[in-house]
């Protein structure tokens, strides 16, 4: 690998990860889906995280099924999102003339967030969440308010979620077409993103909100076949052995629109109650974003009310307007 | 350019709220604020006041040791991940047994790297390589690293006691070789930035490395290779040699080349903000040991000034008894997480 000599690298003989041995008296219990096929784990989702930027937003959902304590390896992670949209500013003066807002969007993992460790570079499964997450977003901006302007949003995912639980055989692609933890993550992107947009003023439509919905045929007892297969929605792809299908929406629930589809995998006779589901968990999703922003919202405008009528903090003397003359 | 609510003296004036100003004219902005009797910042600090620092560590499932630091709008999370250096890959080796203080500075077993491009402030918008702020703070945070002889090589060596005879016969001798090294890749991203990124990065390093456990290791000599445990009682922490404490100054002065020497004013801000950092050129750095060894007496491991000739000797020792008084803040956020 070339040293990238603008960051301190490596040493030069190479490391790699280390390598665990099974432990002798501990078993390896796999995590397993308690909730119902229609429940979505507890979301937790913040906006004002970053002061300095237009808007922001944080998105977490916390671990839920019960770590064991006794292990360094973690058997599964939870979603860490972090969210700044920048604009609208003016573009650049060499920028062609563009009548509509443009829009660019910026996903990536830090190091730490994956199980391997991830380099600085932004790599192709990077770049093609930022085209997912941004033809989810085109669709609710309202582009003409903003001629020759742009708006950067730039998403940090602190913690993603993985493809599949680590103790199995190739537990890293998981499942047949792999990559399912991406399709987590989208998810909590467009939600995230949606949260932001809101919190920097920029018009749109309606609010968008991401979800994640999956085909899984689970055999009885851990083992890989013989199950039905069965649609659930807010999949943790640590939880399932086997899943067949994914698909990821950005849902517009006040006009009932769908922005962003996104599906993977083999899902047969299944696809459309595949998407019915995925939306159902985007309306879910919708119920904790409506409430974040609006919680967000009353803060601001209770600010702006005390400011209005000239505030109590006499003493800091920032609240008064500060005359010129001559 | 009066700073209250005066109506003007006849004739037609102007008036904006305070934030307009400040973007207007940040300079005579802050000027006016320091100037007055009891001088205050524009945040409303006082010249001489640190924004209060809040840690939370573990939060990262994936790091073997991990924190957020939240200086006032400032937050940095850190992240540090163990893999392994077989020594037989080290190119130059180190003569054997020899562990001096700088064998982690020569085989470069710390990695860390600031990430300022992550829309953390209008001015750091990813989609380019690292520029210079984000450069130089990661090679100052790594010199620190060195020089402050924070880990010592005994904590990230793997060693093996290998038999000294021949492998057919049975011997007692043994000699302990070191077969390989932890190396940690200390990731620092930085959420949101409101000035003084120096400060608030070096407490999340310090943070995330006190919270930092290593699993047990060790070498198999028939598989030829380093296996670890993945039970967390057989795990250690990292035993960090004291904790040094960092403090930024700014200066603030009304320089200019057509003032006299006399005529200048300057006000030394500690801990600035985004706003002040800005408009002040020179900057200090004071990193003080919270604990005195034989070798450093005084407690100061660092002291870094760039940028002007404001601060003389006796501005240089009121700034390393201010920074000194800030290591209680930090001790006490450190410890206490």
């Amino acid at each position: 690998m070339q040293a990238d000599r603008r960051r301190i690298n490596a040493p030069s003989g190479g490391t790699a990860p280390p390598i665990f041995a099974t432990p002798k008296d501990t078993p390896l219990r796999r995590p397993t889906r308690t909730r119902k096929p229609d429940e979505h784990r507890k979301l937790f989702l913040r906006t004002g995280v970053v002061p300095s930027a237009s808007g922001s937003a944080y998105y977490e959902i916390p671990l839920q099924s019960p770590q064991q304590p006794e292990l360094l390896v973690p058997s599964s992670s939870s979603l860490k999102i972090t969210c700044s949209v920048h604009g609208p500013r003016p573009l650049p003066r060499n920028a062609a003339f563009s009548p509509n807002l443009l829009l660019t969007t910026h996903v990536k993992f830090a190091p730490f967030a994956t199980r391997n460790r991830r380099g600085y570079m932004r790599d192709a499964g990077e770049r093609d969440l930022g085209m997912h997450l941004e033809t989810a977003l085109r669709g609710v901006i309202i582009g003409e308010r903003w001629p020759k302007s742009g708006c950067e949003v730039v998403i940090t995912v602190l913690e993603g979620e993985e493809d599949g639980w680590w103790g199995d055989a190739g537990g890293q692609e998981g499942g047949r077409a792999g990559g399912w933890g991406m399709m987590g993550v989208l998810a909590g992107c467009i939600t995230v993103a949606s949260a932001a947009l809101v919190d920097a003023g920029i018009d749109c439509v309606d609010m968008v909100s991401g979800g994640v919905a999956a085909l899984v045929q689970d055999g009885q007892d851990g083992t890989k076949v013989g199950g039905e297969a069965k649609i659930i929605l807010d999949p943790s792809p640590s939880e399932h052995q086997n899943i067949r299908a994914g698909c990821v929406v950005g849902y517009l629930q006040s006009r009932d629109e769908v922005t962003e589809m996104w599906m993977k995998g083999d899902a047969g006779t299944q696809v459309e109650a595949l998407v019915d589901e995925a939306v159902k968990a985007a309306s879910l999703t919708r119920t904790v974003l409506a409430e974040a922003v609006r919680e967000a919202m009353g803060l601001k405008m209770g600010k702006a009310s005390e400011e209005a009528t000239g505030g109590l903090k006499e003493d800091k003397g920032k609240k008064k307007d500060v005359v010129m003359t001559g | 350019m009066a700073n209250g609510a005066s109506t003007a003296p006849g004739g037609p004036g102007l008036s904006f709220p305070p934030e307009t100003f400040a973007k207007l004219s940040p300079g005579p902005f802050l000027h006016a604020h320091l100037k007055q009797q009891d001088p205050v910042r524009a945040n409303g600090r006082s010249p001489e006041q640190f924004r209060k620092p809040t840690i939370n560590t573990g939060s990262l499932t994936h790091s073997n040791g991990s924190a957020v630091v939240r200086v006032g709008d400032t937050a940095i999370v850190c992240g540090v991940r163990a893999e392994i250096l077989l020594a037989s890959d080290i190119p130059q080796p180190p003569k054997d047994d020899v562990e001096t203080d700088d064998l982690v500075e020569d085989l470069g077993l710390l990695v860390p790297n600031l990430e300022l491009s992550t829309g953390c402030s209008p001015a750091h918008l990813p989609g380019n390589a690292p520029g210079t702020l984000a450069q130089s703070l990661s090679y100052r945070i790594l010199s620190l690293l060195n020089s402050s002889n924070l880990i010592s090589p005994s904590d990230l060596s793997i060693q093996y006691a290998e038999p000294e005879a021949e492998e057919d016969q049975p011997t007692d001798e043994f000699k302990t070789v070191t077969k390989a090294y932890w190396t940690l890749y200390i990731d620092i991203l930085c959420i949101a930035l409101d000035g003084n990124a120096f400060d608030a990065a070096w407490a999340a390093v310090l943070a995330a490395l006190q919270n930092t456990s290593l699993p047990m290791a060790w070498w198999d000599p028939d598989r030829e290779a380093i296996f670890c445990s993945p039970l967390a009682s057989e795990a250690h922490k990292l035993q960090l040699n004291g904790l040094p404490i960092s403090s930024t100054f700014a200066v603030f002065s009304t320089a200019s080349p057509l003032k006299r020497r006399e005529d200048v004013e300057s006000w030394i801000l500690a801990d600035p903000d985004g706003f002040e950092e800005d408009l002040c050129r020179e900057t200090l750095t004071v990193v003080v040991a919270t604990e005195r060894s034989e070798q450093n007496p005084g407690g100061i491991i660092r002291l870094e000034k760039t940028g002007g000739a404001v601060i003389d000797r006796k501005l240089m020792q009121r700034c390393v008894r201010m920074a000194k008084n800030r290591c209680s803040d930090w001790d006490s956020a450190l410890r206490g997480c």
